[in-house]
């Protein structure tokens, strides 16, 4: 089978991720921007972390046979730090809207401040304005209220819901986003959040329409193999082929590539092992085997 | 009007579909009126938008018109989105005067890699290449391989600008990632003692490390043939792998040392290798005999 994992941190994963990624039949990724487990102090730290999720990430993955598309924001643990954020707000432009983005994101909320919700607008704006996809981030704690804000200020700015994939559900929350039109997304962690069971238990009972399975995976614990592992418990538990297919798969293509960023043709082809990335659709390096003794060469 | 301008103008409207020639248009009119750096970046992020995906594809035709534009360019492996952005930097009114490496860098520093690409592409093109020199340096010095063949093949920038070390370390560095050497312009015409021993000193690391020398770390040995050199390609030329005696043949040729060609073993048994002895005899072992060992084109 192949798989789309649609939010995960490649930044802070090594090689053998990638490899194992690419060999459970992971094709495609979405990096959104986070933070990087402690506060940064300087623009010029984000700059250069937008610059290496278009830059050198891309380029990683791409030696795995893997597309990496990405989203780009401001986190809410960042926005906190308000005039950090206001010059971040400011170079946010120069990198949503190069090729490969997909979305603005992750943005949304952590413990739901005012100036959270600042830098939240602003993004939700610039989305507006340039009719981007968004990706919003929930909280660990109260997640409930943060997911009914970020939706509320959602629709009340006309976001078209079908834009907006609200991240890191639980049982408690998928109704409410459900019914407000948006695209719900599970990240299936090892010991916090989702798990796969639960997950499992979730498509029996709603069906996969609007479901997006993810692996969050980051500098944490977590498992960047989430969405294969969640696909095959689908399977084990008599969920159908084409349901999985959706949340693991067909879903998050089809919510991402209305940022018109996504060659779905090309991804639907058999994957392509470019070392060089010299062409998106190369042929040159086509079918051989990714040299994973030496992958990256100094 | 530079040259290399009308040509890629000829290229592009070939290739660009209407929309994206509209828009390329109105682009380079508007940069031609004096784009600020953070707008011509931001339009070069945009022509991703706007120009087809995928490989320029010129014709024989279109690479000579190329050659005699700007001697050592070979658009061969262009993208068509490299040309527009190139024919956009081009568009530029100040890129004869003071101000304008300040701009490009701007343009640089907010790249992704597609971007880097293009605007690496686009220092031969640019008047007065002497100040880009140290910018040319970092695309040397990147891992991206797309990045580093951008700034060293197919284009005359390095061997007219670079001073000896920087060429230097090009040209090894183009062995060490297994870059396609034979592309970099003007190669034959700047070996040196220094490189050959540069070269030498890596194969004597990589035969330590038990592992295969690359082809290409021949061809920087050239007329060199010091003993040391001999010595080395003697190794090669008894290697069980055809490859590497192919390669000693052709390097032995370039060595001048046609005694050991012609004592060359009568019951070679690969004909590829018997074909590279006579071509080396004959004199036909210029850097571009070595474009039959690059990966993929065998
Ligand atoms: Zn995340």
């Amino acid at each position: 089978m192949r798989f789309f994992d649609p939010h995960i941190h490649m930044s802070s994963r090594t090689t053998d991720d990638y490899q194992a990624m690419a060999d459970a039949g992971i094709r495609a990724v979405i990096e959104p921007a986070f933070w990087l487990g402690q506060p940064r102090t300087h623009v010029g730290s984000f700059v250069d972390y937008f610059s290496s999720l278009v830059g050198w990430e891309r380029f990683r993955a791409s030696q795995f046979g893997i597309a990496h598309y990405c989203a780009m924001g401001l986190n809410a643990k960042e926005a906190n730090n308000d005039s950090l954020a206001r010059e971040v707000l400011e170079v946010l432009p120069r990198f949503a809207f190069k090729e490969g983005v997909v979305a603005i994101g992750e943005i949304g909320f952590d413990e739901i401040t005012p100036a959270e919700e600042r830098a939240y607008c602003a993004q939700v704006q610039i989305a507006l304005e340039n009719d981007m996809v968004i990706m919003v981030h929930s909280p660990h704690r109260d997640k409930k209220r943060g997911i009914l804000r970020s939706l509320e200020i959602a629709k009340e700015m006309n976001v078209p819901m079908a834009k907006l994939i609200m991240d890191h559900n639980n049982e408690e929350t998928i109704d409410d986003v459900l019914d407000s039109g948006a695209w719900a997304a599970f990240s299936i962690y090892p010991h916090t959040k989702m798990g796969s069971d639960r997950m499992v238990d979730l498509v029996l009972e709603y069906g996969a329409e609007r479901l997006i399975v993810d692996s969050s995976a980051d500098w944490g614990v977590s498992d960047p193999l989430s969405v294969p592992r969640t696909a095959r418990r689908m399977l084990e538990r008599g969920v159908p082929a084409e349901a999985v297919e959706l949340c693991t798969w067909k879903n998050a293509l089809d919510a991402y590539a209305q940022s018109g960023q996504i060659d779905v043709e090309a991804l639907e082809r058999s994957p392509v092992i470019d070392q060089r990335a010299l062409f998106e659709d190369n042929s040159v390096l086509r079918g051989q085997e990714p040299r994973i003794d030496d992958p990256v060469p100094n | 009007m530079l040259a290399t301008q009308t040509c890629l103008d000829d290229f592009l409207e070939r290739r660009m579909p209407d929309a994206g020639a509209g828009w390329l248009e109105k682009t380079v009119a508007e940069i031609g009126t004096g784009a600020s750096g953070q707008r011509l970046a931001a339009l070069l992020s945009m022509a991703s938008r706007h120009a087809p995906r995928g490989p320029l594809g010129p014709s024989a035709a279109e690479r000579d018109e190329a050659g005699r534009a700007l001697a050592g360019w070979d658009p061969e492996r262009w993208t068509t989105l490299d040309a527009v952005r190139v024919r956009m930097v081009l568009a530029h009114p100040a890129i004869h005067e003071a101000v304008f490496p300040d701009l490009l860098e701007e343009c640089f520093r907010y790249a992704d890699v597609g971007e880097l690409v293009a605007l690496y592409r686009c220092l031969g093109h640019l008047p007065d290449g002497r100040r880009f020199v140290w910018r040319a340096g970092e695309g040397c010095r990147t891992n991206m391989r797309s990045v580093f063949e951008a700034t060293a093949c197919d284009t005359p920038y390095p061997v007219s600008n670079f001073d000896d070390d920087a060429w230097h370390q090009l040209v090894i560095k183009a062995v060490f990632i297994e870059a396609p050497l034979w592309r970099v312009y003007g190669l034959d015409g700047r070996l040196s003692a220094e490189l050959a021993r540069m070269a030498l000193d890596l194969a004597d690391e990589r035969r330590s490390a038990g592992r295969r020398i690359p082809p290409d770390l021949l061809l920087c040995i050239g007329s060199h043939g010091s003993e040391r050199a001999l010595q080395a390609l003697a190794i090669e030329a008894a290697s069980n792998d055809a490859c590497a005696r192919r390669a000693a043949a052709l390097a032995l040729g370039r060595a001048g040392a046609t005694d050991r060609l012609r004592a060359w073993p009568q019951e070679e048994s690969d004909v590829a290798v018997r074909a590279a002895v006579k071509d080396a005899l004959d004199g036909r072992c210029d850097q571009i005999a070595f474009a039959v060992f690059e990966a993929g084109r065998d």
